[in-house]
């Protein structure tokens, strides 16, 4: 679906790659933002399902975008429907859930379709950069 | 001998008229249960301290109070004297001094009636209770939206406080950790408040417009309000008299129903409040998905219920009318499928010093 897949553009030096997080939460963006950056990724914002597929098609985005880390209950276009979105146009972008509902069965029915983690809120800086590292690696292998 | 027909016996039920002696918990108890059968009518109340918590209960539901039992005894219209003081100089009294029509329950037969009535309160009371703390249980995805985003800022920005070098970013953040807890226990005490077991005895008078607003704010932890929009149109002093918590229960569970009615496609919540000499009305109107008639005809019926299993327990409403009844409120429902639904509560009027 228009998804360019060459790992080309993850050799771009100035990052170790670039993060969507969608929440519908300002402070919780802003400290995704804040954890992240200090392990040099790239971060974009988005507040809701909605202006998160904006967001993945506007521009270069869609070629740039590495990762996803989105929440679950939001208002617009929600968590479900935003990955269900992702999942089926952008299939090589791992998606990490970042929730502040633990629930096992919405877990299981992530996992089930690819999300690579799904992790409870409040996670500790260090969980969700080891989370995002291990996607990076993931998409990097997907791209040999 | 003529077969009783149905007729007969309502028109000889219809004349009961009942004087109860003793307002402590027993004559309570009676008084509010029989206040809310129509076929009964309660001619008085008396006990002879003037503080009893029946005759204090009777002013507000404006059933005539006295000291003396002889001005029951001796009333013309009273078929039935329900002794329930408990006292054999009483029960003796009665027994010489009423009018021969009269008749009496008292002694044993009194203690019977009372315990039924109190076991029939408790079960009323239970179900009340049972049903909310069901319903809490849909707070939960809400409450943990709404708790866990603040501890993850607080998380994330404790973190860097570990780290951070600049003085002007450590204080800023330090405060906004220190605003977020407060935000976050803020939640607790919003749903503990409205969790506890309600006293239906704490009767007060009641404003109506903040019990809303209150309702309102916990009701979002209950439904998803995306993409509705809220209208007020508040009536300033429109109260009723009676328990602040059931009131804002009753409050809660309409707006909860009008916001799941809204679920797909959104639409409007409207809170109207009004008020007029003889009393105070609620509207909340939706522009849902409305209810077919023979829906309609059974919402107030105990488990009925339209919701998924294990979504509703049937008793939402059901106790909401138990409760408007009990207040002596009338509670009216309109609904157009696919236009929305209106609640419309008319409380009595309540005297002035709305909490």
């Amino acid at each position: 679906m228009g998804e360019f897949t060459s790992g080309f553009f993850m050799g771009d030096s100035s990052t170790n790659g670039r993060v969507l997080v969608v929440d519908d939460e300002p402070d919780v963006r802003k400290v995704v933002r804040m954890t992240l950056q200090k392990a040099g990724y790239d971060i974009l914002e988005a507040e809701n399902g909605e202006k998160a597929i904006e967001t993945i098609n506007a521009g270069e985005n869609r070629l740039l975008l590495d990762i996803l880390i989105c929440d679950i209950r939001m208002p617009k276009i929600n968590g479900v429907e935003a990955i269900a979105y992702f999942r089926a146009n952008y299939p090589r972008v791992p998606v990490i859930v970042l929730t502040g509902f633990p629930d096992a069965d919405m877990a299981t029915s992530m996992l089930r379709q690819g999300v690579v983690d799904y992790l409870v809120k409040p996670v500790e800086g260090e969980k969700l950069r080891e989370s995002v590292a291990r996607a990076m690696e993931q998409r990097e292998l997907a791209h040999l | 001998m003529q077969p009783l027909t149905d007729r007969t016996v309502v028109s000889k039920l219809a004349s009961i008229k009942v004087a109860i002696l003793g307002a402590g918990r027993g004559g309570t108890a009676l008084l509010d249960l029989l206040h809310l059968i129509p076929s009964i009518e309660i001619v008085g109340i008396s006990d002879r301290d003037p503080d009893a918590p029946g005759l204090v209960r009777a002013k507000h539901l404006r059933i005539p109070v006295t000291g003396r039992i002889e001005d029951l005894i001796y009333n013309h219209g009273v078929n039935l004297i329900m002794d329930v003081t408990g006292d054999p100089a009483v029960e003796q009294f009665v027994q010489d001094h009423k009018r021969p029509e009269t008749e009496i329950l008292s002694g044993s037969a009194a203690r019977v009636l009372w315990e039924l009535v109190r076991h029939e309160s408790n079960l009323q009371a239970e179900l009340f209770h049972a049903e909310k703390l069901a319903g809490i249980g849909s707070f939960a995805a809400g409450l943990a939206h709404d708790i866990n985003n603040p501890l993850q800022l607080i998380m994330g920005l404790a973190e860097n406080l570990a780290e951070e070098k600049d003085w002007n970013t450590v204080h800023e953040q330090a405060r906004e950790i220190v605003e977020a807890v407060r935000r976050t226990s803020a939640i607790c005490k919003d749903l503990t408040q409205y969790a506890r077991k309600t006293s239906a005895r704490d009767e007060t008078v009641v404003c109506l417009n903040n019990r809303l607003d209150e309702a309102l704010k916990i009701a979002r932890y209950a439904v998803s309000f995306h993409d509705i929009s809220v209208r007020k149109d508040y009536e300033e002093g429109a109260a009723a008299r009676g328990s602040a918590d059931e009131i804002l229960h009753v409050l809660v569970n309409l707006i909860t129903n009008a916001v799941q009615a809204m679920e797909q496609g959104g639409g409007k919540l409207t809170l109207t409040t009004e008020r007029f000499s003889d009393g105070a009305n609620v509207r909340i109107s939706d522009t849902g998905c409305g209810m077919e008639s023979e829906v309609l005809e059974q919402i107030f019926e105990p488990f009925f219920t339209t919701k998924e299993p294990g979504k509703g327990t049937g008793l939402g409403l059901y106790n909401v009318k138990t409760i408007v009844t009990k207040l002596r409120g009338k509670i009216d429902v309109e609904s157009r499928v696919d236009h929305g639904t209106t609640f419309t509560i008319s409380f009595p009027t309540a005297s002035e010093g709305a909490t």
